[in-house]
């Protein structure tokens, strides 16, 4: 908690400085070049802040930023060029009509789940293009003939310079402002959860949709605004400087140059290349700016793939002890530029030095803990076995549901009740339907005929995240944690986004209870790309019961386990069952089904064949001439 | 951890502020006494969208502070020129303008090119009251700057004098058009010659109706076109009498081969802002293409002005063939370019100094001899657009050619 | 009459749309990276062709001796790089971007920025068209649409019918298990990145036929091409041949019946409902992915 208040402290204060900079500046005999320079990293930095709320946060890459500077940008031009409207009115009004836009393209691209990844940025690509050829079209926006804009009057005694650094200023702070507020809010958990798996967000309790329109309407909103002030920085508006490409290409680069997942990236980004930029056209080498830009732009992203603020981040008194050195010996020297100079030259050592160091410290890479298979309850006697629950009412009811996929019937007529506190096995050759049975009660999937009822209400038309606060839970065959966040916090956003919504300070400490359930708090601080795959089992499974479900689904979570390993798995089933947890369990290992279930059910080609207590189905004809037919495992 | 990082930016940030703020006063002053040279700053473009044009600027610019530089400079002190490459990018430019300014603290400004760059450049000229002979930018009514000066002039209405110039030619013929096809690219200067600007709806479209001729297409495309032959479809069907193609860079090109491919050839042509070099290229379907021109460097043309004249154009052409450009003749572009450098220069020698506020009442005054032009009398009623000197040029024999009005003419009208 | 001549001239121009764009789809959708340097390999294969014909007086089309096997060989060994960096998709956006503009710039340092256009002498064929009846064909996207033709079916034959073509299926699907497969992913990459490059030299050659040059064009293919790309589907060889046309033949009907100013915003409309109705492209066949 303290460090993000202390983070918000730093920046106020960065920010009040830069704001004394821009109205005591000239006073002080700061050249106001720098204010203009400066007034254009803002902007940058506002374009890629509010970029990133969607599109670094969670993943959503959107090749469109154009559309939100041009909607803006003409919406100011036109209406003070053309219209004599006050520039201050046009600001709200482009953030309005940005954030519909923004709200617009969400409402479409979301609701379809197939629009994921490169298809959203394809489509987000087309958007710009549609909106400049209605600006030529339309005499009144254009016509083709661009529009010029009057500059406002600067209040009180602000010269020009200052009144256009204050505002580029005041829209950058507000982007970064917003994308730190919601770097820390639950909407940052959510759009991290949407970024590393969005299915398995959903399914866990976030809803996903109201996040991603949240990211989007607010990155347009942003956008919009900067796109208005900068209409004041060019003071000629066209459609080829508003909706051309080399914003949005540049608003990616300097985002993922930074490091998409952290607010200061993009500013960091920006910093760089808006400072890179101007000195290479300083330098009067006309015929090689582009080249070295390229250059260090393929090298930056080839070295640092996932963003220079991680590598910074990990190595910080490295990265400011080359930058101090360096600029300082460059000014100390003073033999060649000037104070932009020695700064960028600081500048690319200090992230030199991050990256190289960086390589260096984390080369080898994350070991699979080796643990032993007996986790740290070790000692705990293995728990009476009549000391089940007793089964009760009705929770889950399956009436008639079918499920085609095209001409393929994975499931046909099937109906079933579920009690509580029962431990039901599902089993059935492979084919037979049994994950789709899961993806049809945890929501994944529709049903094509027939209903569910889970606790008396019908959950078929719900969205899986609805699913999750009705209660129910599941875990997946190959385990999906959230790959950047740590273990902690994985099942933590279960416990954010379950019945109970609260923040991620609050969550953690229940989290660590359930990991303890698991027996994996003590690898509580670890990411899960260092886990193994029993571990990644036991984390899926304590974020899947973190949400407090009262129904668990478990699809295969004991595959590819040792002896060892399977016996704790067991026993974290029971524990679990005993805490009073419905639990349906997909599996094939029979002699487990045999230990733990009250009941099993056979699934066969999509029918269901068998249900009953484990010791009757298991010497049903029909069953063992299913199994045996196809495969046996004992 | 956080924390660290965010003490580093800090301290980084202030580290900026203190150097930046500390390190102050190290530049030389530009003193308008004597020695120093004057600088000149402007942007160009250099890369980007615009630099096809925008390298020709250079070399004219070059060579002719070359020959100021030989003949004894400004007031005695020797012109520098220091030219930045603005990318064809708006907010580039009015970066760049700021840097030379407030930072390099240049004596003297001059336009960069291509009409949106100027008028960003014209916005940053005027915040700091500083003179800006500019090139290109026709749009008279866009540039309101008191103290811009237009190299190029078409007038206070080239929407109306363009159209009167180019029917009026055309009625000299034996058999003057009657239906014409407009043909209109969505970007700056081309529309407005057609459409107008604002509520002066005047262009080519009202004037050939006041004339009595009969448009019988009127078509307007993006700048993005890459597919022609549509365009040159509907003209084919048209068959009309003149084409008037009014676009930029190469569009004329593209359409006139369109219709060629569709077996058309157009009975007239006019193109309103080409790139004078591909239309050449073409070979024998541009022969006889109108368009606009200020200088072609015609041997009658040439005889006319002078043996200095020759010089430039020889000397540039040379320029240009060291760097490797296609199209070497010094026209329109660089005579632009030529006298937008006069302007600078006679509002420096007319003042007796860099202060700009003497140099723009003097060009108001006085007005500035050209070489290329005459004398320019720059009237603030007119945004210092003068009356203009526009011919026409056709093609002919592969080359432009003067051919109207007929006492400016190298050849005749064909 | 308009409207049909406008559908084939459509039609035959979106054959140099579709051989512009085939090679960034089928990086794209094989090799998994998204690769705008695609752009550069076209623009210098324009000029070279340019550059090529005008010095030695030869024959355009004669120039694709020359510049396919070195653009086969530059696409190679840009693949090359891509493979030892192993970047998530967009990272190679980032990255290939940079080398665009390195690429372009070099463009610029060589033959200056100002527009290059082969003469008429040494280009015949910029004017010339096959008439039947009314109907026009004009040779130079006569023969885009007859080259795209040919490389699509091609590329489709190699990719249904040779081993390298079902191992190319194979690494697009999962790359891992064709490896445990035995199917050298290296090798085939790099095979893929050449021809890509061949057929950059194919388009660009075409494109230098009937256009001037300014190293700036590389920018203004971007929005076509993307259009093709996402309509036919990202790695569809035929669909994106298909999508090709479409473009071609929407916007030039357009332009007919309504106006060229509006076909950019009929055409990018259309492909927003296309994604929105078939994401993976109107003609995805599963072809490759």
């Amino acid at each position: 908690m303290t460090s993000g208040v202390r983070g918000a402290g730093v920046l106020l204060l960065v920010l009040i400085g830069l704001f004394a900079l821009g109205v005591f500046g000239p006073d002080l005999d700061f050249p106001s070049f720098y204010l203009v320079l400066l007034g254009t990293v803002f902007f940058w930095i506002a374009q890629t802040s509010s970029w990133n709320l969607l599109s670094g946060y969670a993943g959503y890459f959107s090749f469109g930023q154009a559309a939100y500077v041009g909607v803006g940008a003409y919406c100011t031009a036109v209406l003070t060029g053309r219209h004599g409207v006050g520039f201050f009115w046009t600001v709200p009004l482009a953030a309005v009509l940005c954030g519909l836009l923004a709200l617009g393209i969400g409402a479409v691209a979301f609701r379809l789940g197939s629009l994921r990844g490169e298809i959203f940025a394809l489509l987000t690509l087309a958007v710009p293009f549609i909106l400049s050829a209605f600006a030529r079209i339309n005499g009144d926006i254009d016509g083709g003939q661009g529009t010029i804009v009057p500059p406002p009057e600067a209040p009180a005694d602000l010269d020009f310079q200052q009144f256009q650094y204050l505002l580029a200023l005041i829209v950058a702070a507000l982007a970064v402002g917003v994308s730190y507020l919601v770097q820390h809010s639950r909407a940052g958990s959510a759009l991290t959860a949407i970024h590393d798996d969005e299915d398995v967000a959903e399914v866990l309790g976030v809803p996903t949709f109201r996040y991603k329109i949240l990211a989007i309407v607010a990155g347009g909103m942003l956008g919009g605004i900067a796109g208005s002030v900068y209409a004041l920085q060019i003071g000629f508006v066209t459609v080829e400087s508003v909706f051309g490409l080399t914003i949005p290409l540049f608003v990616i680069v300097m985002a993922v140059l930074g490091g998409r997942s952290h607010w200061l990236g993009p500013v960091l980004g920006a910093v760089l290349i808006v400072v890179l930029q101007d000195r290479l056209s300083s330098y009067g080498l006309e015929s090689w700016n582009a080249i070295f830009l390229g250059a260090i732009l393929a090298i930056l992203v080839a070295a640092a793939p996932a963003g220079l603020y991680a590598r910074l981040k990990a190595r910080p008194w490295a990265a400011l002890i080359a930058f101090v050195v360096v600029c300082g010996a460059l000014a100390i020297v003073n033999l060649w530029g000037e104070e932009l100079d020695w700064i960028l030259a600081g500048m690319l050592a200090a992230a030199a030095a991050a990256i190289i160091l960086g390589t260096r410290r984390t080369s080898a890479p994350p070991q699979p803990a080796d643990e032993p298979a007996a986790p740290s309850r070790s000692t705990v006697e293995p728990e009476p076995d009549d000391d089940l629950p007793p089964v009760g009412d009705v929770v889950v009811e399956v009436r008639n549901v079918a499920k085609h996929f095209g001409g393929v019937h994975a499931l046909e007529d099937v109906s079933l009740d579920i009690r509580a506190g029962e431990l039901i096995g599902l089993i059935g050759p492979n084919g037979s339907g049994k994950t789709t049975l899961v993806n049809l009660l945890s929501g994944t999937f529709r049903p094509t005929h027939g209903e569910i009822r889970v606790g008396g209400k019908d959950i078929t038309r719900l969205a899986p995240h609805q699913i999750a606060h009705v209660g129910v839970a599941r875990t997946y065959q190959i385990p999906k944690p959230f790959a950047s966040m740590t273990v902690r916090d994985n099942v933590a956003t279960a416990i954010m986004f379950g019945r109970e919504p609260m923040s991620l300070r609050a969550a953690r400490p229940l989290a660590e209870e359930h990991l303890a359930t698991v027996s994996l708090d003590h690898l509580a601080d670890a990411y899960p790309a260092s886990l193994n795959l029993h571990q990644r089992q036991l984390l899926e499974t304590a974020r899947a019961i973190a949400s407090g479900p009262s129904v668990l689904l478990l699809d295969e979570a004991l595959a590819g386990l040792n002896p060892a390993e399977l016996d704790n798995a067991v026993q974290v089933v029971r524990r679990i069952h005993r805490s009073g947890i419905t639990i349906v369990i997909v599996e094939h290992l029979l002699r487990v089904l045999n230990q733990v279930c009250t009941r099993i059910v056979v699934l066969d080609r999509g029918a269901k064949l068998a249900d009953g207590e484990p010791r009757t189905v298991m010497s049903d004809p029909a069953v063992v001439r299913a199994y045996l037919g196809r495969q046996a495992h004992v | 951890m956080r924390r660290r990082t965010l003490t580093a930016l800090a301290a980084a940030v202030g580290m900026t502020v203190a150097v930046g703020g500390c390190n102050r006063g190290g530049d030389s002053a530009s003193g308008n006494d004597g020695g120093p040279p004057i600088v000149v700053g402007s942007t160009l473009s250099l890369t980007g969208a615009f630099a096809a044009t925008g390298e020709i600027h250079k070399i004219a610019g070059e060579e002719y502070l070359d020959r100021l530089n030989a003949a004894g400079g400004l007031l005695g002190r020797k012109v520098e020129w220091k030219v930045l490459d603005d990318q064809s990018d708006q907010a580039k430019v009015a970066q760049l303008y700021e840097r030379l300014i407030t930072q390099d603290k240049v004596d003297l400004l001059i336009g960069p090119y291509a009409t949106p760059n100027i008028l960003s450049a014209m916005a940053v000229a005027q915040r700091h009251g500083y003179v800006l002979p500019q090139h290109t930018a026709v749009l008279a009514p866009q540039l309101t700057y008191e103290c811009q000066f237009p190299a190029w002039s078409i007038g206070p209405t080239p929407n109306e004098f363009i159209p009167d110039q180019l029917f009026d030619a055309l009625d000299s013929l034996p058999t003057p058009p009657k239906k014409i096809a407009v043909v209109t690219s969505q970007s700056g200067s081309a529309a407005f010659v057609t459409d107008g600007f604002g509520d002066d709806k005047k262009g080519v479209l009202t004037i050939a109706e006041d004339r009595g001729l009969d448009v019988v297409v009127n078509v307007h495309y993006p700048p993005t076109t890459t597919d022609w032959a549509p365009i040159a479809t509907q003209v084919r069907d048209a068959d009309p009498d003149l084409i008037i193609s009014n676009g930029l860079g190469v569009d004329a090109v593209n359409l006139v081969q369109a219709m060629k491919q569709l077996n058309y050839t157009p009975k007239k042509m006019f193109a309103l802002f080409p790139a004078p070099g591909p239309l050449l290229a073409l070979g024998a379907p541009a022969d006889g293409i109108l368009s606009v021109s200020m200088f072609e460097p015609n041997k009658p043309t040439l005889d006319k002005l002078g043996s200095k004249a020759t010089e430039i154009t020889t000397a540039f052409t040379k320029r240009a063939e060291a760097a490797k450009l296609p199209y070497t003749t010094f026209e329109t572009q660089a005579a632009a370019s030529w006298n937008a450098w006069d302007i600078l220069a006679a509002g420096v020698t007319e003042s007796g100094g860099t202060d700009q506020r003497d140099m723009c009442d003097s060009l108001h005054e006085k007005g500035a001899d050209t070489t290329f032009s005459g004398h320019l009398k720059f009237d603030p009623k007119d945004n210092n657009f003068w009356p203009t000197t526009q011919t026409l040029k056709q093609i002919q024999d592969g080359e432009w050619v003067t051919v109207w009005p007929e006492d400016k003419a190298a050849a005749p009208l064909r | 009459m308009n409207v049909v001549q406008a559908t084939l001239s459509g039609a035959l121009i979106g054959g140099l749309y579709a051989l512009m764009a085939i090679g960034l789809s089928v990086t794209w959708g094989v090799l998994r990276v998204i690769n705008l340097a695609h752009f550069g390999l076209i623009l210098i294969g324009a000029y070279l062709t340019f550059q090529l014909a005008t010095s030695w007086g030869i024959d355009p089309l004669l120039t694709l001796v020359i510049t396919m096997p070195a653009m086969f060989v530059a696409g190679a060994v840009l693949q090359w790089i891509f493979d030892r960096l192993a970047l998530t998709e967009f990272n190679s956006l980032l990255v290939s971007f940079g080398l665009l503009i390195i690429t372009i710039q070099v463009t610029s340092n060589v033959w200056s920025a100002d527009f290059q256009r082969m003469d008429a002498e040494v280009n015949p064929y910029a004017t010339e068209s096959v008439s039947i009846g009314r109907l026009v064909f004009p040779v130079t996207t006569l023969l885009a649409f007859v080259l795209a033709g040919l490389v699509v079916l091609g590329a489709h034959l190699v990719l249904r019918r040779t081993f390298a073509g079902r191992a190319l299926r194979a690494i697009a699907q999962d790359r891992a298990v064709a490896g445990a497969f035995g199917v050298d992913h290296r090798r085939l990459s790099l095979l893929l990145g050449g021809a890509v490059g061949a057929t950059a030299a194919l388009a660009g050659a075409v494109f230098s036929l009937s256009n001037a040059l300014t190293p700036d064009t590389a920018y203004e293919w971007f929005g076509i091409v993307f259009a093709v790309v996402i309509l036919g589907g990202i790695g569809e060889v035929v669909g994106t041949f298909a999508a090709g046309v479409l473009v071609g033949v929407l916007s030039g009907v357009v332009s007919v019946v309504w106006s060229p100013a509006t076909a950019p915003f009929v055409l990018f409309s259309a492909i927003i409902l296309a994604l929105l109705l078939r994401p993976r492209g109107l003609f995805a066949m599963g072809a490759v992915r």
